[in-house]
């Protein structure tokens, strides 16, 4: 227990917490403070090709095994699973309407990047080292469970209306489909990891000066972007309710234990334990939000973003990522 | 002087997220032509709306369609579909055009 303060502590007096928190508070006061929005995409482009580089490099140093197409496995079955259970919560302790409650599952079985980057940087800081292809199960969790909340909707909305069926439209409409697999992120997430994995060592030297030294410092930087988004958002909290915005705090621990789990019992390392913890604990803002509001117009994009943005993401940020990392290292020592 | 043909302007601000089905109406019905405004901002019946950055869900875009009549009727009828359960606001107005076989 103990251990856990101090590492919480350690964690909230790091430059990425703390430039988080800067961003927060300017965001809510109305600062102007604000990153040019060509640098903000910018350094997330540049995040998700470093990170994505780095777990291709990192698989390709260690070869592939066993164990990476079971975890590989496990985390198509975490990203379908999850959302069954955050729909559940939702609908039972969260009162909430069907539709709502199946576009906030989808975001809670997906994965927010960049609690993940976080949480590398955190285990950077500790020297703990972790499976370079947990990326790649990172990219895997993106999308299906997408296909689980849009399942779960169109399951209540036929099960509710006596109407005769409609002829079956098709899960995906094209422009679904184009958003969540042709999404930046995701093209450029899969792109450098494979050309990481391509490249091998000689690669990641070329690649070093840019990708793994400023990494970290680079993280600090977005975080205080990702605090005024948040900060700017705080008012919404309105719009989410107090018994859906419990959900956002109880669910990523309710995944993150699920993931600890699981990835334990595969035998993973702490570290990869403890991202894999994150991996589940982290909800979406960027892909399945886009693919929400064309898949499920109903839905309030107000409540899931500010669910997921301004209430996951912090927590997982500031508490989460100790939290999880702390019970890996307690799963480990058993 | 130059002479001016009678055309109607269709100013439509959608999300984002269905602009591209507004504009695959747009044409379908007739139109020879469009113009988008990617980030517009402002507020409205779903408070003020303002892109976040990171997810588009918050971006509303201004498409202007010039046409004749019986198009930007036609435009106007179907997109009332179109736009039920998102941000949506669709205008028309008179104006004169110069070279009437653009549009």
């Amino acid at each position: 227990m103990n251990e856990f303060l101090q590492l919480a502590a350690g964690n909230l007096l790091s430059p990425m917490v703390l430039f988080f928190a800067l961003g927060v508070t300017a965001g809510f006061l109305k600062s102007d403070l604000a990153l040019p929005e060509a640098i903000s995409k910018g350094l997330s482009l540049y995040l998700m090709l470093a990170i994505g580089f780095k777990g291709g490099g990192e698989l390709a140093a260690n070869g592939l095994s066993g164990t990476i197409a079971v975890a590989l496995i496990l985390a198509i079955v975490l990203s379908f699973s999850l959302p069954v259970i955050a729909y559940g919560l939702l609908r039972a302790l969260g009162r909430l309407d069907v539709t709502n409650a199946a576009a906030i599952a989808a975001h809670y079985g997906s994965v927010s990047v960049v609690t993940f980057v976080a949480a590398t940087g955190f285990l950077g800081n500790r020297g703990i080292p972790f499976e370079g292809y947990v990326v790649a199960m990172m990219a895997l969790m993106e999308t299906p469970a997408i296909v689980t909340g849009l399942l779960l909707a169109r399951r209540a909305r036929s099960a509710d209306t006596a109407e005769p069926a409609a002829p079956r439209a098709p899960l995906f409409s094209k422009d679904v489909a184009r958003e969540v697999f042709l999404s930046g992120s995701v093209v450029l997430l899969v792109g450098s990891f494979a050309i990481g994995w391509a490249t091998g060592e000689k690669g990641l030297t070329i690649m070093a000066p840019a990708i793994v030294d400023p990494f970290k410092a680079v993280i600090a930087v977005f975080l205080l972007d990702m605090g005024l988004l948040v900060g700017r958002r705080l008012p919404d909290f309105r719009a989410v309710g107090l018994r859906v915005m419990a959900f956002g705090l109880y669910m990523p621990v309710i995944g993150g234990t699920i993931g600890l789990l699981a990835a334990h019992a595969i035998g993973l390392s702490p570290g990869g334990v403890t991202l894999v913890a994150v991996l589940a604990a982290s909800a979406s803002y960027i892909v399945v939000p886009a693919a929400m509001r064309m898949a499920l117009p109903k839905a309030n994009p107000a409540v899931y973003v500010t669910l997921s943005l301004a209430v996951t993401f912090p927590f997982n940020l500031i508490v989460g990522i100790p939290l999880y990392n702390a019970a890996a290292q307690f799963l480990a020592a058993m | 002087m130059v002479q001016l043909y009678k055309k109607k302007r269709l100013e439509i601000i959608v999300e984002a997220a269905r602009s591209r089905a507004v504009i695959e109406m747009v044409e379908k019905a007739g139109a020879r032509g469009y113009t988008v405004v990617p980030q517009v901002s402002g507020k409205g019946n779903r408070g003020v709306r303002d892109d976040a950055h990171l997810s588009d869900v918050f971006r509303n875009v201004m498409i202007i369609v010039i046409a004749a009549e019986d198009i930007a009727t036609r435009i106007v009828d179907q997109s009332q579909a179109l736009l039920e359960h998102y941000a949506g606001i669709v205008v028309v107005s008179d104006v004169e055009v110069v070279r009437d076989e653009h549009f």
